[in-house]
């Protein structure tokens, strides 16, 4: 079984992040609060509950490099947060937003940005930005909003950041400017997510549709593909032709790119449940399509039907987050996921043999 | 007949609509021969119309395909899994007519499609605000 450890924390959780060495998570059980858990002899304790955001902690990223904890919120608000000694002390950092902020990412070098981020995502996007991702190079950023668009920015500073190797352009392109517009859904765009080489970006639409993009740059390569289930809310790449997606079918979703390129649905890494859909149990839907159909439940096909759920299935509820787990070995393998049920699975793709080719 | 005034060239409306007019004449022929998927296929063809003529039009051409499908199951089973979104879009606009015979008919080509295409179908045909029929 791919998921290898559920903690059941609290009733909903909106976001989660995890310590630099993993022994400790963050996260945001639906309130205005950051809690901060640690295992301490297989029990989960909690530590540390932060206190400073009026309303719905909505992002939450924990930082590799430098241990600093940064929130976003509803209140438009975001606080950096350093541990001294024993206790957290919290930053504010001035947004300037007018709206929530609902997403927030450290830079892979652990530069504090959100406020950069927020100055650049509030120029160029008419509405709410769903999600943010860094390339790994450190320059560009991705996001993601409920306009539809996914754009890429380059976050370039003169004499701040130094170009590694070759890149797309050959001038230097300003702060803040938008690099590649990307117009392929019709509906709210969320969780967007660069491939480790940062050849490859994906993120989803509310429509179930996938999109993967390479070449970003003025002549990208997109892919849509259509998903046969429920909508996906994040992705994460796991190599750079394997991508778990998460979302209202509760079960990781595992998508993975063919010799030619070509991305396709692999299959669900959980249980399945045979009715996917809603927050509880598939016998409410059955019972909906049964009345709409005009047919007794035991009628319907299998289908469509399985008056109750599988045992077993990891998530039940909307999966909201995933983050990647720090590897033992070279190969990633972990990830972890967190749901308005609010549990955080972790996930294993060590024993999922068919998808070892793609890792 | 007198209509809402659109902010669509007359020639292009037009031509779209002698387009659909077109496809119908073929759908007839094909129904005569109980091709029947092909009847389907071809009236699903062209994404739909931005104008509210044509897109009435088109509908009517669907309709007509729509309505000789006996055999669900079987129809779904051989049409092409790219016009399952824009059949789906179709269908919702036959139920939401209200017609007794139409709707009996609709019900059952949802039932099948969402079986075949999943709820990812129906989620596109409601998302997508844009191209609608």
């Amino acid at each position: 079984m791919a998921a290898v450890a559920v903690h059941q924390f609290v009733q909903c959780i909106t976001c989660h992040a995890w310590s630099p060495d993993q022994s400790m998570i963050a996260f945001c059980p639906n309130n205005n609060e950051v809690h901060i858990y640690k295992l301490l002899q297989d029990k989960w304790e909690k530590l540390h509950v932060l206190q400073k955001h009026d309303q719905l902690v909505s992002g939450i990223d924990w930082s590799g490099t430098s241990n600093r904890i940064v929130s976003v919120s509803h209140d438009r608000n975001s606080f950096v947060w350093n541990q001294e000694g024993p206790e957290w002390v919290p930053t504010l950092v001035i947004l300037r937003l007018n709206r929530a902020a609902l997403c927030v990412q450290w830079s892979p070098k652990g530069f504090a940005v959100c406020r950069w981020v927020s100055k650049v995502i509030r120029k160029k996007h008419n509405s709410s930005v769903t999600g943010v991702s860094w390339h790994p190079n450190n320059i560009l950023l991705a996001t993601t909003s409920t306009d539809g668009k996914c754009r890429v920015f380059s976050t370039f500073i003169k004499g701040v950041d130094t170009r590694e190797s070759k890149t797309g352009s050959s001038s230097d392109p300003k702060f803040g400017e938008q690099i590649l517009q990307l117009d392929l859904s019709s509906s709210w765009a969320f969780g967007v997510n660069w491939s480790p080489s940062g050849n490859t970006l994906a993120y989803v639409g509310h429509n179930s549709m996938i999109y993967f993009v390479d070449d970003v740059g003025p002549s990208p390569l997109a892919q849509n593909v259509a998903v046969r289930y429920l909508p996906l809310r994040d992705v994460l790449f796991v190599s750079e032709k394997m991508v778990i997606g998460v979302g209202f079918d509760c079960n990781p979703m595992v998508f993975a790119a063919d010799k030619s390129g070509l991305w396709s649905f692999i299959r669900f890494l959980g249980e399945r449940k045979e009715s996917s859909s809603g927050p509880k149990s598939g016998s409410q839907i059955s019972e909906a399509f049964g009345k709409l159909y005009g047919q007794s439940r035991q009628g319907l096909s299998n289908d469509t039907v399985e008056p109750s759920k599988i045992q077993g299935a990891a998530h039940d509820n909307c999966i909201n987050c995933i983050e990647l787990l720090k590897q033992k070995g070279p190969k990633t393998k972990r990830f972890s996921t967190s749901g308005m049920d609010g549990k955080v699975v972790i996930w294993d793709l060590d024993n999922q043999h068919d998808l070892r080719e793609y890792l | 007949m007198a209509e809402a005034e659109k902010p669509v060239e007359p020639g292009s409306a037009e031509d779209v609509l002698t387009k659909i007019q077109n496809k119908s004449g073929r759908i007839e022929n094909l129904i005569k021969q109980f091709i029947l998927v092909e009847a389907l296929q071809t009236a699903l063809e062209d994404s739909p119309p931005q104008d509210e003529r044509c897109k009435f039009a088109n509908w009517t051409v669907v309709h007509k395909a729509l309505m000789t499908v006996k055999d669900v199951e079987g129809r779904l089973l051989s049409l092409d899994p790219k016009y399952y979104d824009i059949l789906m879009k179709y269908i919702y606009r036959g139920l939401s007519t209200g017609g007794p015979a139409t709707c009996d008919r609709c019900l059952k080509i949802h039932w099948k499609l969402t079986a075949k295409a999943g709820f990812g179908c129906i989620l596109r045909s409601l998302a997508d605000t844009v191209n609608t029929v």
